[in-house]
């Protein structure tokens, strides 16, 4: 079993502080996503639980162990690479089973592994090419053979699939969430693809800057957002935010017509607040309504998006239950249910 | 059709661009190098020669300095070309740890011999190796040797003081090389190895080496040239003394035109033995270094 747990683990570089305490408990065999912009230190935490960076401070358990000053090789994990990390002037097979060479495993094993690591992934046929014989999906797949073989308790991936075509990378990501299944492994995985994340973790950890903005199920994430960035951060299309001022019984929305929306009262009346709507809330319709007048129609087939805003306000993304004959410069009445309406402060934490 | 005639007159253009090279290539390249192909076949004293045929190379089967030569020769590329590399990859492995305190320090004082001058440096040489020079001095000092080391005098010694000159001269340069291919190293290869256990020693041997294969066949053709074309260094140190231990094939030639009584037929013919050495040594590593796959 191997669950982690960090405690106010830091780093610096130099006099830059990258990380900024982060407390996260992961639990064994589960699927855990780093998500958050680029620069936010994603790379960085990831690296420091496989030993490449070094703690500065704070507390990094892996199982049951301290593992702050533990060398990589010796924390039961395995790590797939962006760029794969493939060794060149191996063949696949020797990719897979070199690591094993050097603890102290007999030929025949090796080869048993690398035969049965190749069947999960369906790697069979490649195994006596070379890396640059193969096209990226099949790198990566060799890649993750590489992680598989050693047995691991905790897989880290840092954006395996960033350098693949938008089709492969839907192919992969359910080649991974099956490949968890079927290892029953603990696995971090590092992303900024918020798709990824919500259709692959069992939880998701919102970086930004170097802090934990919030750990939870996907739908947690997405339902129920801490503060103004996760919920911007997660879902798609985004958020919409809209200017708002508490009222009794509701939010008064300034920008858009001074319609009153009922809500509960979560702050004092007369409090400027940001009023967050996802797109996919007004495909339901409601007794809510914004009138609005549409800039730009995306029809993507099964779905159609409107861009639309009231008089000046900032623009609206609005799912439209697909309504296929809207068009630019069509007047529309965007309907919601009030009771979907998400409040944040100006502080940009989310009031409840 | 226009495109033909324009075609052609920028072939002329082009041909009248490169003229003014070709011209100058032609005569101090490859006219010299036609002529002393002619020459090696010549047999005869200064400026006095007839056509020999194959009695230059007939005569190379029986000189045995020539002979001498070519075993020295052989002696400074089978010895001093592996350790030079050797140690070329080792300071290059060494130097390209981003962690190493000072590094470019280190890289700086490798690399600056290759900027001095041959001459110069083989000069420096000589008189530290003189049997009253600092070396000798140094080993007294501290005790490892009770008499002076005839460095210069010495047919062994004196072979080791030219190894060790080249190899002072030669080694940064060669580590430029390993140092700039391994910078192209994906660094994720080398963390890979090590989150896998892989020690130290073995990604050495088993991924840095391997994959810095075209630059090690590169440098070891270069220097297997240069080695065959030895010259400065010996002729300054040590003249070839003594008693022609230091000598090598490129000083032999060299004596045969300018100090003996000049043959130039015959020099030309050990040119081109050196030409012939080179082709075949290089094919060699060429095949050695083949991708099997
Ligand atoms: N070796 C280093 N020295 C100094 N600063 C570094 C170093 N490595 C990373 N950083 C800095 O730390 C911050 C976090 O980097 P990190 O690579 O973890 O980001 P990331 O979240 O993985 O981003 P991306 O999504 O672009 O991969 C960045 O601002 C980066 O400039
Ligand atoms: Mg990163």
């Amino acid at each position: 079993m191997s669950g982690l747990r960090l405690r106010g683990v830091t780093k610096s570089f130099g006099s830059v502080k990258v990380i900024k305490g982060v407390d996260l408990d992961v639990a064994d065999k589960e699927f855990v996503v780093f998500v958050g912009p680029s620069g936010c230190g994603k790379s960085t935490l990831l690296r420091m639980i496989a030993g490449l960076e070094s703690v500065t401070a704070g507390e990094l358990h892996i199982g049951d162990k301290l593992m702050n000053d533990v060398d990589p090789s010796r924390r039961g994990i395995a790590m797939v690479f962006q760029s794969y990390a493939l060794y060149p002037h191996m063949t696949v097979r020797e990719n897979m089973g070199f690591a094993l060479r050097f603890a102290g495993v007999a030929k025949p094993e090796i080869q048993r592994q690398v035969q049965e690591a190749a069947r999960i992934l369906e790697l069979e046929p490649l195994l006596d090419r070379l890396p640059r014989a193969l096209s990226g999906g099949q790198r990566q797949r060799v890649a993750i053979g590489r992680a598989i073989v050693r047995h691991p308790e905790v897989f880290l991936f840092d954006e395996p699939l960033s350098n693949l075509d938008a089709e492969l990378r839907v192919h992969m990501r359910i080649e991974l969430a099956r490949l968890h299944k079927e290892l029953k492994t603990t696995i971090i995985y590092v992303t900024h693809d918020q798709v990824e994340a919500m259709t692959l973790a069992d939880k998701i950890v919102v970086l930004r800057d170097g802090i934990i903005e919030q750990v939870g199920t996907p739908l947690q994430l997405y339902d129920d957002p801490d503060n103004l960035f996760v919920a911007g951060f997660i879902g798609s299309p985004k958020m919409n935010f809209l200017k708002g001022v508490i009222v009794e019984g509701g939010v008064r929305l300034p920008g858009h017509g001074d319609v009153v929306v009922p809500a509960r009262e979560v702050a004092a009346a007369g409090t400027p607040v940001t009023v967050g709507l996802r797109p996919e809330h007004f495909a339901q319709g409601g007794p809510a309504m914004i009138g609005v007048r549409v800039e730009l129609v995306e029809h993507l087939g099964g779905e159609t998006y409107a861009y639309a805003r009231h008089g000046q306000s900032e623009l609206m993304t609005l799912a439209t239950n697909n309504a296929r004959d809207l068009a630019a410069g069509d007047t529309y009445e965007a309907r919601f249910d009030p009771a979907e309406l998400l409040v944040f402060g100006a502080d940009g934490k989310r009031l409840r | 059709m226009a495109q033909a005639r324009l075609g052609r007159s920028e072939q002329i253009n082009g041909w009248l661009f490169v003229m003014p090279a070709l011209v100058l290539l032609g005569m101090f390249m490859i006219y010299p190098i036609l002529w002393s192909l002619w020459m090696s076949f010549q047999t005869g004293r200064g400026m006095n020669f007839s056509f020999g045929g194959i009695a230059n190379i007939v005569r190379l089967t029986q000189d045995p300095v020539f002979q001498r030569a070519l075993t020295n020769t052989f002696i400074f590329l089978i010895v001093q070309v592996p350790i030079m590399l050797v140690l070329a990859l080792l300071f290059a492995a060494a130097l390209n740890d981003s962690k190493l305190w000072g590094r470019s320090f280190f890289r700086t004082a490798i690399f600056l011999p290759c900027v001095t001058s041959l001459v110069a440096y083989s000069i420096l040489f000589k008189s530290m190796f003189a049997n009253d020079g600092v070396i000798n001095d140094f080993l007294l000092a501290v005790g490892l040797i009770a008499t002076p080391i005839p460095w210069l005098a010495d047919p062994f010694w004196a072979k080791v003081v030219v190894i060790l000159a080249i190899t002072w001269r030669w080694t940064g340069y060669n580590m430029i090389f390993y140092l700039a291919a391994m910078q192209n190293i994906d660094r994720s290869i080398y963390e890979a190895a090590r989150i896998d256990g892989v020690p130290a020693w073995a990604r050495f041997w088993h991924l840095t080496v391997p994959m810095l294969k075209p630059v090690i066949l590169f440098t070891s053709v270069i220097s297997t040239i240069g080695t065959l074309q030895l010259f400065d260094e010996v002729n300054t140190i040590t003249a070839g003394g003594p008693s022609d231990s230091t000598l090598t094939l490129s000083l032999y030639i060299y004596n045969l035109t300018f100090k003996f009584m000049p043959s130039f037929g015959y020099a030309s013919t050990v040119s081109y033995v050196i030409v012939v050495l080179v082709g075949i040594l290089s094919f060699i590593q060429f095949v050695v270094a083949r991708d099997r796959r």
